[in-house]
């Protein structure tokens, strides 16, 4: 008892800890706590299981609930400070902005869907190593969108980046390790890199604090070695971070781990993890290192540029559902880089991370509905999670409703009307490079766009075509119906009122 | 014309709404219905178009008289706030003649389906891929907001996509000069004219965007309104080039202007009758809307710049489709390229930038949509009978075996080559005009570019003539019915001569009172160009 007591006024000695804006953060990580103390004491069974799924599903409801609570309260809450001194202003390694909201929203109706599709899915039976992965990732994902300072960022990007490494390997077969060991090194490597380049920007600035380094680097008269440093470690710490939006040349790992791992983590790889390495990139470097974006922004445009293109015409080959979803995340991640590659200062800074995060909601939104019905495919064919493109021939005859939303999420993909979300944040993407005047990137962009068309109308197609052979009836599960259901219709709202993705990160960026 | 007006009070612009949601609600809803019979989808299918065509008159009526500088008819919510978009429909006398043509065309292709049917697929979705493309045609011709005309001008093209990749036709004409019967393609012909026709469009749409975007971006708003009363004053001319090449580079594709015609014939070929007659008399006209509307009245001075480059691009399509059509032999094709050809007056009309031109083009657009919509009503009902539309296959003597077919073909072709008392001579005829005038434009080009336009109208008459003479007095085929098994003889039934009346009747009724068109159009014309005195 008195030990409880002296634990909470622990909790009270710390200075200024805002819980309400670490909610986000916390309720993820409790639940985890939980389904541990579950696995341990319950029996393995079908009480344990709907335990374990009810707690994470908890978990995530409540810090999507304290993400709803902090949008509508609308202040800047900044926690965990350090209080400054003479010229150095007070710092916080945690700050809830609309730029954190809007990463940590996206990253937990994902990780609502991916967690739904889950559910009775491959992996079932390690319900208690799955959940707890799944939530500590989540947890690093959310942490990542408040980051401000180096090591924080550091902690939570391999907080969010290891366990998907373990929940890849979840498989327990030889393909699935495969592939858990093509993440972990990847992982690994890229950890050597971002750590590299955080070391240097800390030796540049001698600051660890996202606002004191940017502070420093718009110090007067800045020696040009130390802009050269800090400029060399920008570009080596987004190199770091580049491998979790699959981004060229860091993409290689992600059609054979797609493949690899059950689809629902595949799911996780393709909504979750991307958005956490958004998260990672904007904060690093539009928050902290904006005053370097005329070094870190061109870099970005050939990343962005080589991404979208690459992406594209190796997807054009692809014939299994899942290789070419891996593929086409390869070059929709180039698209939601390509506005970044037109950040050069503070406006089109701002712009580009607004046009950024506005294209990778409605990806994140439109990949839901297509893994969902990816999912149900699989499990309706004997080709199982590697079903080729054939298998959804004639779909629309049988399952009308799978198939058109199928169809919808395909359009926004591609940025075709119905999904008129799709077409607007492809219009948002592009408002950056033609602002700023970066026509090899509009032109790139504008090639890919009827180049991603060819892959996605192939796939529309095969719904309508007649099927070649018997279609089973599907026994669609209540998880799974939800995640369609709430996905499509949340492609549809943004698909009728836009400015929501438009509007999603007003004003400066903090 | 501008006597007859209605006034719809101050929520007539829901109608526009109505108008533009109709068509596109009854597609998806076709689509929810499975166990719907074709025949019941074709008569719904006509029954909604005909309440469009109903619609369409009604919000031209309410936007008459078309003499103010404004939409008469205007509907506008906001948006998407963060970009300035705003949600904004109007009809104008630009838009006006284009909305009726869309409505009637349509409503002429759901009638169709009816009775005649296409080979393959079902015909309750390709009703709803009709009713899709007419939504989209109509958002397009009333948007004013240039985002939202961008949005309107993709929703066409998946459900187009769709038309020709499903039902089109999957034969590949004989190419030998012996007559052939025509070779099978299969799923891949259809799937190569459908893709050919999406990505072109595509990519045309995704450069367009990019001058959209600028021009939204320099001057600040996306309204078309504002824009065209700001005439780019606001713009500075290295601004306007730019966004200028762009616009009319990415619409140049879907016109088509050449060199971006390829995607064309093999589109309109392939595509079953329904899909040909929507894509000539819609879709094309959806490029070079986008023309009048967007690029001359907002980027003046970029379209001095790139105007003398569209004239010599129509000019081109305008001789190059005469000569492609002097040796053709697939009536289809034929119509196809004809449409190249027609289309390059259109766009001369356009570059020349003078109120005679500009009404040229406006006036050879509707005309070309009612002349084409006509000849691929025939030239399909051909191809419905005898499997394949090579002239020297059907041969000699079509009119005297099939007189309906015989004589509404030859009506056609004669409208097509622009004889004087149809529909098809006065678009031409002021295009011509026009360019000869429009050296402030055109520069030194002008007259050169006239007068070979006008050597176009000749080919248009050669090659159109010797289509009659191939099909009334040709030589007989060598082995004729070895050959081909003209397996049908079937003349015209009732329900299609009643289909193509309507368009007899307007051809002959614009070639004679051209001013019906011409008063509509004539002072939006003025607006769009900047004259300010209104009459």
């Amino acid at each position: 008892m008195t030990a409880a007591l002296s634990a909470f006024a622990a909790l009270d000695a710390v200075p200024g800890v805002d819980w309400l804006a670490l909610a986000p953060v916390v309720a993820p990580v409790v639940a985890l706590v939980v389904v541990l103390v579950l696995d341990a004491v319950l029996p393995a069974g079908a009480t344990l299981r709907r335990a374990a799924d009810g707690v994470s599903l908890l978990g995530l409801l409540a810090a999507a609930g304290a993400v709803g609570v902090l949008a509508a309260d609308g202040s800047v809450r900044s926690t965990l400070c350090v209080p400054g001194g003479g010229t150095v202003t007070t710092s916080c390694s945690y700050v809830v902005s609309p730029l954190t909201l809007t990463l940590q929203a996206v990253v937990l109706v994902g990780a609502l869907g991916c967690l739904l599709l889950a559910l009775d899915g491959p992996g079932a039976a390690d319900r208690g190593a799955h959940h707890t992965l799944f939530l500590a990732a989540v947890a690093g994902a959310v942490t990542l969108a408040g980051a401000r300072d180096l090591p924080t960022l550091v902690v939570a990007l391999e907080t969010a980046s290891l366990p998907a490494v373990g929940l890849v390997a979840l498989r327990r077969d030889a393909q699935g390790a495969q592939a858990g060991f093509t993440l972990l090194v990847t992982a690994l490597t890229s950890l050597g890199l971002l750590v590299l380049g955080v070391g240097m920007l800390y030796l540049a600035t001698g600051h660890l604090h996202l606002d004191r380094i940017a502070t420093t680097l718009l110090t007067p008269g800045l020696p040009a070695s130390v802009a050269a440093v800090a400029g060399l470690g920008a570009v080596l710490a987004a190199a770091g971070i580049a491998f979790k939006l699959s981004a060229v040349p860091f993409h290689l790992w992600t059609p054979d781990t797609y493949a690899g791992a059950p689809l629902p983590v595949a799911a996780f790889l393709a909504v979750v993890s991307k958005t956490a390495g958004l998260a990672a990139l904007v904060v690093l470097l539009a928050v902290g290192l904006e005053p370097l974006a005329g070094t870190w922004g061109p870099v970005l445009a050939g990343v962005a540029l080589l991404t979208v293109t690459v992406g594209n015409l190796v997807a054009l080959r692809q014939r299994v559902a899942v290789r070419l979803l891996a593929w086409s995340t390869v070059a929709q991640a180039g698209w939601v880089l390509l506005p970044l590659g037109a950040a050069r200062d503070l406006a089109s800074t701002r712009a580009a991370v607004s046009a950024s995060l506005a294209y990778l909601a409605a990806y994140a939104v439109a990949s839901l509905v297509v893994l969902a019905v990816v999912v149900l495919v699989a499990r309706h064919t004997p080709a199982g999670e590697e079903h080729g493109l054939d298998h959804y021939r004639g779909l629309a005859r049988r399952e009308p409703v799978a198939a058109a939303a199928l169809g919808l999420a395909l359009a926004s993909l591609a940025g075709l009307p119905p999904g008129v979300m799709g077409l607007v944040a492809k219009v948002l993407a592009v408002r950056p490079l033609v602002d700023g005047g970066v026509w090899l990137l509009a032109a790139a962009a504008a090639v890919n766009v009827a180049l991603g068309l060819v892959y996605y109308l192939r796939w529309g197609a095969l719904l309508v075509a007649a099927p070649a052979g018997p279609v089973p009836t599907w026994r669609v599960r209540p998880a799974e119906g939800l995640v369609l259901g709430g996905a499509v219709a949340l492609t549809v709202a943004l698909s009728v009122y836009p400015q929501i993705l438009a509007g999603l990160v007003p004003g400066a960026l903090r | 014309m501008s006597a007859l007006a209605l006034d719809l009070g101050p929520h007539g612009g829901w109608l526009l709404v109505a108008l533009v949601a109709l068509p596109l609600l009854a597609a998806v809803a076709l689509l929810c219905v499975p166990r719907l019979s074709d025949e019941d989808a074709a008569q719904a299918g006509t029954a909604v178009a005909a309440g469009v065509l109903v619609l369409a008159v009604v919000a031209c009526l309410g936007a008459a008289p078309f003499d103010r500088p404004a939409p008469g008819l205007a509907f506008d919510v906001e948006w998407i706030p963060a970009t300035g978009t705003r949600f904004s429909l109007g009809v104008d006398g630009v838009s006006a003649p284009l909305l009726l043509l869309t409505a009637l065309l349509t409503l002429l292709c759901c009638w169709l389906l009816v009775r005649v049917r296409p080979a393959a697929g079902r015909v309750r979705a390709l009703v709803a891929c009709v009713l899709a493309v007419e939504g989209g045609a109509l958002a397009t011709f009333t948007a004013q907001d240039l985002i939202v005309f961008f949005v309107a001008f993709e929703v066409v093209l998946v459900p187009m996509w769709f038309v020709i990749a499903v039902w089109g036709d999957d034969t590949r004409p004989g190419r030998s000069i012996e007559p052939t019967a025509p070779i099978p393609g299969g799923e891949a012909a259809r799937r190569d004219a459908a893709n050919r026709f999406v990505l072109y469009t595509a990519l045309g749409s995704a450069v367009m965007l990019l001058g959209l975007v600028l021009v939204g971006l320099r001057a600040g708003t996306t309204d078309l309104a504002a824009l065209t009363y700001d005439a780019g004053t606001s713009l500075p001319a290295s601004v306007q080039t730019v966004a200028a090449a762009l616009v009319v580079l990415g619409l140049a594709v879907k016109a088509p202007a050449f060199p971006f015609h390829t995607w064309l014939p093999p589109a309109h070929t392939t595509a079953p009758t329904v899909g040909s007659v929507l894509l000539a008399g819609v879709l094309l006209k959806m490029g070079t809307y986008g023309l009048v509307r967007i690029a001359v009245p907002v980027l003046p001075d970029g379209m001095d710049v790139i105007a003398p480059w569209l004239g010599v691009a129509g000019v081109a399509g305008i001789l190059w489709g005469g000569l492609v059509c002097l040796r053709e032999r697939d009536l289809k094709r034929l119509v196809a390229y004809s449409s190249v050809a027609h289309m390059g007056f259109v766009l001369l009309g356009i570059a020349s930038m003078t109120p005679q031109g500009l009404q040229g083009a406006l006036f050879a657009n509707v005309a070309h949509g009612l002349v084409t919509g006509l000849l691929f009503l025939v030239a399909g009902a051909v191809k419905d009978r005898h499997h394949t539309a090579d002239l020297l296959v059907l041969g000699p003597g079509l009119r005297d075996r099939l007189p309906r077919l015989g004589w509404l073909l030859a009506f056609g072709a004669v409208a097509g080559l622009g004889l004087p008392g149809l529909a098809g001579f006065w678009g031409e005829v002021l295009a011509i005009a026009g360019a000869w005038d429009g050296e402030e434009a055109l520069g030194v080009l002008a007259r050169p570019l006239a007068v070979l336009a006008a050597v176009g109208t000749v080919l248009a008459g050669a090659y159109l003539l010797r289509v009659l003479y191939l099909l009334w007095h040709g030589a007989a085929p060598p082995k004729p019915e070895s050959v081909v098994e003209v397996a049908l003889q079937r003349d015209l039934s009732g329900h299609e001569t009643a289909l193509m009346t309507p368009l007899v009747v307007l051809v002959a009724a614009l070639g004679v009172l051209p001013w019906l068109l011409l008063d509509i159009t004539g002072p939006a014309v003025r607006v769009l160009l900047g004259i300010g005195d209104l009459p």
